[in-house]
């Protein structure tokens, strides 16, 4: 474990202030619902997320009336896959889940319910990144009445932009400036695929939420002043912190701060989730990949079916369960996987406040975590022991 | 559209008539050579051994020539050497695809060869010229073989690498002169382009082809003289940007095709266009309107770029129609024709990288019974792995060339 010396002061630093380790304490839990679904096929799919929603107390007390906001994960550009495989069977959150949630909600009395993701450098509606993936968003607004999608990587269907404050202040960002879609909602969920991560170590439901930045201001690509009209390029402005926002949002609060992104992305994902709660969490392990979030990760890919879902009203609990099951300690500090080289967000988050992540203070409902673990861990000690792949262009 | 030539322009530094042994077997049969004294005996041994000659500058008969940009990955001219890149970070892809569409449109009866040289700070591998030679002759056209001097200057002197660069090239050209039928076949398209490509509208027409065919979007070239009633048969839409209205025929043309289910897009110098406004969600820099069962999007005033129109009027017309869909290609780009008789399709797919892609997928639009792959450099049909989908067929390529073309056997 490498720190620069900059990153050893803002560690110390906060280590000393003492208000984390309170504040890590007392984070509050919920329950976490744990489900073996071996497929997609509706017939299995269906049943098993009821249940699961049923055992964290039925979803009509949170979506009954409500106009609900799903965060669903379209990582990285459309055109690419691991080898010849449909991207929902390795990084996309599978459609028929997102249908499946929508139709569950509807079923609860949901009034509206809204589908977001902030498409790879783009402006186009998420129905026509979809259909560049080859999945039919038509069998998701088919699902139930009152769904929607909404590209939130500009403005969007909004006239300005939003903005929500950190309530503890922020890591690295006070605030953000959002598409509208994630005020304009009474209930938010972060529907996510249980994958590892290349920088964050795993992207789970928090990590989901960094697709809630649009580009149009968080973006290579962003206006200096004003947000520009559309998106262009990643958001190499958190990740590196090698320019600020546009002029019209929050700037960071120390433009002083570390610059890796090893550093960054765990904290800014941490604010983001501070700043826009998830009421719930759940993460999609039918099938999916190891080795990295996407098809781009200079790791030894592989696809692989789990066969499991996670589903919680805390993302930090969710996530820590979630990372139980793919064979990681959700205790683990940087330095130990899956955050070798990164510092963990759901560390930072419980120091933050947001929930717990330890399993002990954390009711598991459902199937039990040894039932189904999936053993990420064993998978990348095994492919980190073995010679790193030859480099090439993988497509 | 014919192709009965390959032509290649003599290089300069060639002035031995014995260097025309390299062309022994090749389909190269027509050579632009240099008017001048130094190249007289090439010339007259050129002709006594069957060559077709012209002098530089000067089309032959029934030949339109294009002048062409280098084709492939536009690379950064300031350092670096990454690939330049479009404003979506998406590479930017030099390709004389439709130029040559167009003068096939505007010359129907003509053959269409490409001008374009290596350029002198590109990076020209033997690759280059398979890039080259397919660029032009997979929408029907020909490339007029241009060597680099590097390469010119090691033939001549008998070079294994320059040699074996040559056997691709004339391969790859090979490949195209067998398969003589090709340029006669139909392009299929989703949207038209009507204008008359000239005068004051030569600009914005011309670079909405090119900024279409780089969108990946299919179009049908439609010369505004000569539409009839098939000529916007089966298309999704049709884009009219010209700056003046279209004659009464031409909009009653055109009006009954969106009355009949297609989109129109177009500018507001259209002019008076149906009065029954229908909601967008999408883009705000069009109006909708509806009419019969079909719809009019009128951009709104100044909305003069031709790259937005391009790009918006993909997302209008919407993905679900896509032709083609790439996955792990790289900068791509295709041509999809039908054979005249119907029964079959060719899908050209240009990878515009130094090398081809390694586990690429390629869906193509409509119902097919058989698929069989093609690559310049082995005339045998390659194995590949397809699966039918509802309305498509879903092709896994295994590691491929810069060029292959499926040959598809249609429902």
């Amino acid at each position: 474990m490498r720190y620069t010396r900059r990153e050893w002061l803002w560690k110390t630093g906060t280590a000393l202030s003492g208000a984390s380790l309170g504040r890590a304490a007392g984070a509050p839990t919920a329950p976490v619902a744990v489900a073996r679904c071996k497929t997609y096929n509706p017939a299995e799919l269906l049943p098993t997320m009821r249940k699961m929603f049923d055992q964290l107390g039925g979803l009509g007390r949170l979506v009954k009336g409500k106009t609900v906001a799903i965060k669903i994960n379209l990582s990285g550009s459309p055109t690419y896959r691991l080898g010849y495989l449909p991207l929902e069977d390795t990084h996309y959150t599978h459609p028929h889940v997102i249908a499946a949630a929508a139709h569950l909600m509807a079923e609860a009395g949901a009034r509206r319910i809204r589908l977001l993701e902030s498409p790879w450098s783009t402006a186009e509606p998420v129905e026509e990144y979809l259909l560049r993936a080859d999945c039919e968003p038509r069998d998701i607004l088919g699902a139930a009445p009152n769904v929607e999608f909404e590209n939130t990587n500009y403005l969007g269907t909004g006239k300005k932009y939003s903005r929500l404050t950190v309530p503890f202040g922020g890591y690295v960002f006070p605030a953000f400036d959002l598409n509208h879609s994630y005020a304009d909602c009474d209930v938010f969920v972060s529907l996510a695929k249980m994958k590892e991560h290349a920088t964050a170590g795993v992207t789970l439901s928090m990590k989901n939420c960094f697709g809630l930045t649009p580009c149009t201001i968080y973006g290579t690509g962003a206006g200096i002043d004003e947000p520009s009209e559309t998106p262009k390029g990643g958001r190499s402005l958190i990740h590196a912190g090698d320019r600020q926002p546009s002029k019209s949002a929050p700037p960071e609060k120390d433009p002083r701060s570390p610059r890796q992104d090893t550093w960054r992305v765990p904290r800014t994902v941490v604010d983001l989730v501070a700043a826009r709660p998830v009421q719930l969490a759940i993460v999609e392990g039918i099938k999916t990949m190891t080795g990295g979030e996407g098809p781009w990760v200079g790791e030894d890919l592989k696809a692989v079916a789990p066969g499991v879902m996670v589903a919680g009203l805390n993302p930090v609990s969710t996530d820590a369960v979630a990372m139980a099951v793919m064979g990681f300690d959700p205790m683990a500090d940087r330095g130990t996987p899956p955050f070798e080289r990164c510092d963990s967000t759901l560390k930072l988050a419980e120091e933050a406040g947001i929930g717990t992540r330890d399993l002990k203070r954390i009711e598991v409902v459902g199937a039990s975590i040894a039932e189904v673990k999936f053993d990420f861990a064993a998978i990348r000690r095994q492919r980190r022991a073995a010679p790193p792949p030859p480099f090439g262009m993988r497509g | 559209m014919t192709a009965p030539w390959t032509p290649m322009r003599w290089p300069d530094g060639w002035k031995d008539p014995r260097v025309l042994d390299l062309l022994r077997g090749t389909a190269i049969d027509h050579l632009v050579i240099g008017a001048g004294a130094e190249w007289s005996a090439v010339r007259s041994r050129a002709a006594q051994d069957g060559f077709h000659v012209s002098a530089p500058g000067a089309a032959p008969a029934g030949v339109e020539i294009v002048k062409g940009q280098w084709p492939g990955v536009k690379m950064e001219r300031r350092g670096g050497g990454g690939a330049s890149a479009g404003p979506t970070g998406e590479p930017w892809v030099d390709s004389n695809g439709w130029a040559i569409r167009l003068a096939a449109a505007l010359h129907p009866d003509s053959a269409v060869w490409v001008d374009a040289v290596p350029a002198g700070n590109a990076f020209i591998t033997a690759g280059s010229y398979l890039i080259a030679v397919a660029d032009s002759a997979a929408y029907g056209g020909r490339w007029i073989v241009s060597l680099d001097n590097p390469l010119s200057v090691s033939l001549a002197a008998g070079k294994s690498d320059a040699l074996a660069t040559w056997r691709r090239l004339t391969a790859a050209a090979g490949f195209f002169a067998a398969h003589k039928a090709w340029p006669a076949y139909v392009p299929m398209a989703v949207v038209g382009v009507v204008s008359d490509f000239t005068g004051d509208n030569e600009f914005f027409s011309q670079e909405l082809l090119n900024l279409l065919a780089r969108a990946g979007q299919h179009c049908r070239i439609l010369p505004k003289d000569r539409i009839s009633d098939a000529s916007l048969a089966s298309l999704r839409a049709a884009i009219y940007a010209d700056a003046e209205p279209p004659a009464p025929t031409l909009r009653k043309q055109i009006l009954a095709f969106v009355a009949a289910g297609g989109m129109l897009i177009t500018a507001p110098t259209w002019g008076e266009v149906p009065d029954t406004p229908i909601q967008n969600d999408g883009n705000r820099r069009y109006s909708l309107r509806a009419l019969g069962k079909g719809k009019v999007a009128v951009a709104v005033a100044g909305s003069d770029d031709p790259y937005l129109w391009a790009n918006e009027s993909v997302v209008m017309v919407s993905h679900r129609y896509d032709l083609v869909r790439f996955w792990n290609s790289g900068a791509a780009s295709s041509f999809c024709t039908v054979a005249p008789d119907g029964r079959q399709a060719v899908a050209h797919l240009l990878f515009y990288a130094y090398r081809g892609p390694d586990s690429a997928t390629v869906r193509i639009a409509g119902r097919y019974r058989a698929v069989r792959a093609y690559t310049a450099d082995n005339p045998a049909a390659t194995k590949v792995d397809w699966a039918p989908q509802s309305d498509a067929v879903e092709i896994h390529l295994p590691p491929v060339p810069q060029y292959v073309a499926l040959e598809l056997d249609i429902q």
